[in-house]
C-alpha cells in the first residue's frame, strides 16, 4: 500500500524527504486513515505545510525482562493434587522389573533365614547374582547424596534489589533512575527519538547508553508493545511541545547479566514490586503489557 | 480381386509399354500371355503388405511404451506402505503378566469421595488460571494496538517501520527454567549416552 504512494509522489519525493528531515513527525492535522489515493493527497499537503509539526516529543523505552531461571514452587492446591495423582497412578500401575527382583530377593533371603534352604537351586541362583537389587538402590542413594545442587532460594540475594540473580522463579523487570523534567524518577530506561532512526533503534540506544552496564538483550519485534502519553503541566506547555509520548519495546535478557556495580542506578523488580517505585499513571500503562503469569 | 486388378494393370501397361519397345526396335511376340518384363508380377511376395519404413522416432516411442508397461507392473506389485507403529499405543505383553499385579488396599468411601472433590476443585482452579491467562494476553494485545495507533498519529514513516516483520529474530532460543539454578564451573561426570530409540523406515 505504501509502494504505489511512493511511485505517485515520485517527483515530490525529494521535497517530502527534506520536509521530513526538518520536522520530527508528520502532520497530525492532515492525517487521515489511509487509502492509496488519500495517501497521495496527504503527502502533497505535507509538502505544502512544512512548518506544522507534531507537538509531542517522541521517546522510546526498553522493557528488559529477565525470564525465570528455576521453576516456581507449586501452590498448595497444586501440591495436593500432585500427590493425589501420583497415588492414583501408582495404584493403577503394574510392578516393574526392578520391583519384581526386589520381591524375589526378599523372598529368598527370608527362606534362607527361615532355614528352608534348597541348596542346589539356591546355589545356582546365588552364583548368578552378586549384587542384590537392594544393594543397587543403596548405591544410587549414595550417589545422589554426593551431588550438591545449587540452592533454589537464596534469601540474601533476594533482598538485594539491584541484583539480577534475585527471585529466580519470577520474571524481573529492569528499572533505571533517570532525570525527567526537573526530578529524578524510577522508570523504564528511555531516550529521545532522533531523526533517521526507527523507534526500535532508539530503544536499543536507550539500553546501551545506560551507565556502567552492558546487557545482552534480544528485542522482540519492531513494533512497540505499549505507549505512555504525558502532557506537560499547563505552565510549561508551548506551541511546539504539548507533551511526550513514550513507546515501550520488549526485550529479553540473553544469558548472564553482568554483575552491576553496587551503586548503579538499576533495579530488578517483580511485577508486584513495581508499586513502590513507579508513578501510578505510568504503572497502569506499563503493567498491561507485562504478563505477570 | 487383386488378381483382376493386376490383370487390368497388366493390360494398361502392355498397351503403354508396347510403343516404347517398338521404338527401341526390339522384336517381341505380342499377345496377352507374353507380357513385357515391365508389367507387374503378381507373385506371392508382392501380394504381401509393403514393409513399414523404420522412422527415427520409433526407438523413443518404444522406450516410452516400455516405461509405461514397467510402471503399470510396478504399481500392481507395489504393496501399500506400512504405517509406522506408535509405540505408546501398544501395551507390551510383559505388562499383562499375572506376576506383575500390584496388590493395593481398597479405598475407603471417604477416600474416594475426597478424591472426586479434589478433582472438581482442580478443575475450578485450572479454569481460573486459564481465564487469567487469556485476560492478560488480551490486555497486552490491546496495549500494543493503542501504541500502534498513537504511533500512526505521530508519524507514518515510523509506523510503517514498526509494522515490518523482524527477520533476524527467528530462530530464537532461550534456555527454560530448570528445578535448580546453574552451578558455576560445574564439571559433569564423563559417561556415554546410548540412544535406544527404535527408528522405523517407511
Amino acid at each position: 500500500m505504501a509502494a504505489p504512494c511512493r511511485r505517485m509522489a515520485g517527483r515530490s519525493l525529494s521535497q517530502f524527504l527534506s520536509c521530513f528531515s526538518r520536522t520530527s513527525v508528520g502532520n497530525t492535522g492532515f492525517r487521515q486513515f489511509s487509502n492509496t489515493s488519500v495517501c497521495r493527497e496527504s503527502r502533497k499537503t505535507e509538502n505544502v505545510t512544512e512548518s506544522a509539526r507534531s507537538p509531542w516529543t517522541v521517546m522510546a523505552a526498553v522493557c528488559l525482562q529477565r525470564l525465570p531461571v528455576i521453576t516456581a514452587d507449586c501452590s498448595p492446591m497444586e501440591q495436593q493434587f500432585g500427590q493425589m495423582i501420583n497415588q492414583m497412578e501408582l495404584e493403577k500401575s503394574v510392578l516393574t522389573d526392578h520391583e519384581l527382583r526386589l520381591q524375589e530377593e526378599a523372598e529368598r533371603l527370608r527362606r534362607l533365614q527361615a532355614g528352608e534352604y534348597d541348596s542346589d537351586e539356591e546355589d545356582n541362583q546365588m552364583k548368578q547374582e552378586i549384587i542384590l537389587a537392594q544393594d543397587l538402590e543403596d548405591l544410587w542413594e549414595q550417589k545422589l547424596k554426593n551431588f550438591q545442587p545449587a540452592q533454589r532460594v537464596n534469601a540474601d540475594v533476594d533482598k538485594d534489589l539491584t541484583s539480577a540473580e534475585r527471585c529466580l522463579a519470577d520474571t524481573l523487570l529492569l528499572l533505571a533512575e533517570q532525570q525527567v523534567g526537573g526530578e529524578k524518577l524510577w522508570l523504564l530506561p528511555q531516550t529521545q527519538w532522533q531523526d533517521g532512526e526507527t523507534l526500535r533503534q532508539t530503544a536499543e540506544r536507550a539500553l546501551h547508553s545506560l551507565p556502567a552496564a552492558d546487557f545482552k538483550a534480544t528485542f522482540l519485534g519492531n513494533a512497540p508493545c505499549g505507549v505512555y502519553k504525558y502532557k506537560l503541566p499547563r505552565a510549561a506547555r508551548t506551541e511546539s511541545s504539548v507533551g511526550t509520548k513514550v513507546f515501550f519495546f520488549k526485550a529479553v535478557l540473553s544469558d548472564g547479566a553482568p554483575p552491576a556495580a553496587p551503586d548503579a542506578p538499576f533495579l530488578w523488580l517483580k511485577k508486584g514490586e513495581l508499586q513502590g517505585f513507579l508513578k501510578p499513571a505510568y504503572k497502569t500503562k506499563v503493567e498491561r503489557f507485562i504478563l505477570g503469569l | 480381386m487383386s488378381v483382376a486388378l493386376s490383370r487390368c494393370l497388366c493390360r494398361i501397361l502392355s498397351r503403354q509399354t508396347a510403343p516404347s519397345s517398338s521404338m527401341l526396335g526390339e522384336h517381341h511376340p505380342a499377345g496377352p500371355w507374353f507380357a513385357p518384363v515391365m508389367t507387374l508380377k503378381t507373385s506371392a511376395p508382392l501380394r504381401a503388405q509393403p514393409k513399414k519404413k523404420k522412422k527415427g522416432i520409433d526407438p523413443k516411442q518404444e522406450h516410452l511404451s516400455r516405461e509405461r508397461l514397467k510402471r503399470k507392473v510396478r504399481k500392481l506389485e507395489k504393496v501399500s506402505a506400512e504405517f509406522i507403529p506408535i509405540e505408546d499405543f501398544f501395551t507390551p505383553e510383559k505388562c499383562s503378566e499375572e506376576t506383575r499385579h500390584r496388590s493395593v488396599p481398597r479405598l475407603s468411601f471417604e477416600e474416594s469421595e475426597g478424591r472426586a472433590l479434589l478433582l472438581k476443585e482442580w478443575c475450578r482452579y485450572k479454569q481460573k488460571q486459564h481465564t487469567a491467562e487469556m485476560q492478560a494476553v488480551e490486555f497486552a494485545v490491546e496495549a500494543q494496538r493503542e501504541a500502534l495507533e498513537e504511533l500512526k498519529l505521530e508519524s507514518e514513516k515510523l509506523y510503517q517501520a514498526a509494522l515490518k516483520p523482524d527477520t533476524l529474530l527467528f530462530p530464537f532460543t532461550h534456555e527454560g527454567p530448570a528445578y535448580t539454578p546453574r552451578i558455576t564451573n560445574y564439571e559433569a561426570p564423563i559417561g556415554k549416552y546410548i540412544d535406544t530409540t527404535r527408528v522405523y523406515k517407511q
